[in-house]
């Protein structure tokens, strides 16, 4: 587990905001979305041998390791600047997911750190028009703080992997935490990747800018939200033709159907 | 006590800037095959052996590539002509032009990233600088397209007719040598053969694509008698 910092950026009491992909990307996709809008800068990278076990190559036919990043950006609206951690993977094993939460939060307190941010997903079987945003906290105070947010209290239950990791070792470490969960369904293609779930990210994002005194331009994330409906509506189709097609061949008496 | 990962090394590489050609027993088993063939025919004198205790000799999980934290697969011995061996990766050296021919080997989950950097340290006390990965991807379009550490070197390949057309995850060994090769400044380009998956079997060995990517291999490095 290696953190190279490219630069050492002057921050004052910077909050850390933080999310890695998980399910339905509602951490990677809020932080990502935080990170564009607001030009923040790059200023360290992770690497870590718990990642998987592949390299990506991009469209322009570059390779990149996947990594972790870390993000600084100054805030002029507020006493407080921030620090974004995302990344294009999630260390593997809960060791590495430890190492990666523990290493992280200590390069951030070493730059003034006082408080974090992570954000995680909710999976609901509601039907979900408006999702809820729920969420934790390590003191009462910031559960006081993101209730007047109309944020739901997260009543009991595991937050996976570093996005739950990175909160729960923060008050281990003294740090103020949240943990922001945006409701999904959580939905996964027939390969089993999660579908990104821009209407969950949008909501998280309504609340966080608030807590972090940002503004950002949320509409970009539209689009994305009617391409998710459009890929559920298109993926109950195919199920509902499949199971059509099984009751037909039931009928016929056929024993093994295969479309 | 017996390291994780330890490279024996046979002689001493005594050459200028060599490139290492780096394939494994990937997707088809493509840049294994081409990897084969040219120490088939060059004939390049065994280096140096790289083992590790993270080295399986039986996959629990398929494809061996992909490896799987909850499946560490099996250790034990080969036997190869009647003599017990392990599993190695291998590093040939040929002298005109030099080369660094490595035949690569799939570690478990745990030690996939410190076989990939051991590797790298090879290279880099042998002086590499420059690198060409051998290895398959599933496409309909060239075959055979490239990938690159940097644009220079897709500008290069591009000039040899050689196009990108691949983007997407690349795995296992030669994937990790890869990319670590472009944080300890190695330049990399790797060359992929077009192939098809065959279900339930990644890597059953398609020798047509392999010849494909041996033929651009050899005019970008003007190597005779090999194709």
């Amino acid at each position: 587990m290696e953190v190279r910092l490219l630069k050492q950026p002057e921050l004052r009491k910077p909050c850390i905001v933080s999310g890695l992909p998980g399910i339905a990307y509602v951490g990677k996709l809020s932080v990502d979305h935080l990170v564009q809008t607001l030009h923040a800068e790059l200023f360290g990278e992770v690497y870590s041998k718990f990642f998987p076990p592949y390299v990506l190559i991009g469209k322009d036919g570059i390779v990149e390791l996947l990594r972790n990043e870390l993000y600084s950006w100054k805030n002029k609206e507020s006493e407080r600047d921030l620090i974004f951690f995302t990344g294009n993977a999630q260390a593997v094993t809960p060791e590495g997911q430890y190492l990666m939460a523990d290493k992280v939060l200590d390069t951030a307190m070493r730059l003034g750190a006082e408080r974090i941010y992570s954000v995680a997903a909710f999976v609901t079987d509601r039907a979900i028009d408006t999702p809820r945003v729920y969420g934790a906290a390590t003191e009462e105070a910031l559960i006081d703080e993101f209730k007047r947010q109309g944020v739901l209290v997260m009543e009991e239950g595991p937050i996976g992997g570093v996005n739950g990791l990175i909160f729960g070792l923060a008050k281990v470490k003294k740090l103020q935490g949240v943990c922001l969960l945006g409701e999904t369904h959580g939905y996964t293609t027939v390969s089993g990747q999660y579908l990104v779930d821009a209407n969950a990210g949008r909501a998280v994002l309504e609340v966080l800018s608030k807590m972090l005194n940002v503004k950002v331009d949320l509409s970009p994330l539209d689009r994305q939200v009617e391409q998710m409906k459009e890929a559920i509506k298109r993926m109950a189709e195919i199920e509902e033709y499949a199971i059509k097609k099984t009751e037909e061949a039931a009928a016929k008496g056929y024993k093994n159907y295969i479309t | 006590m017996l390291e994780h990962t330890w490279t024996e090394h046979y002689r001493r590489i005594e050459a200028s800037e060599p490139t290492a050609i780096v394939g494994s027993p990937g997707l088809r088993s493509i840049g294994k095959l081409v990897v084969d063939s040219l120490v088939e025919r060059l004939r390049p004198e065994l280096v140096a052996s790289l083992y590790s205790t993270h080295f399986p000799v039986i996959y629990q999980s398929e494809p061996s590539y992909a490896p799987d934290p909850r499946f560490p697969g099996f250790g034990g011995a080969l036997v190869e002509a009647g003599e017990t061996s392990f599993p190695k990766v291998e590093f040939f050296f040929h002298e005109h032009p030099p080369l660094i021919i490595t035949r690569g080997y799939h570690a478990d989950f745990v030690g996939q990233y410190e076989v990939a950097e051991k590797v790298l340290d090879f290279y880099e006390e042998a002086g590499v600088r420059r690198m060409i990965v051998v290895a398959g991807y599933v496409g309909k379009d060239k075959d055979v397209c490239c990938a690159a550490t940097d644009s220079k070197l897709i500008d290069e390949a591009k000039s040899h007719g050689i196009e990108t057309s691949y983007a997407g995850p690349f795995y296992g060994f030669s994937g990790l040598v890869f990319g670590l090769a472009k944080i300890r400044g190695i330049e990399a380009l790797c060359l992929f053969g077009r192939t098809e998956a065959v279900a339930g079997d990644l890597q059953c060995p398609d020798e047509d694509a392999s010849r494909f990517v041996l033929k651009e291999l050899s005019q970008l490095l003007k190597l005779r008698n090999v194709f």
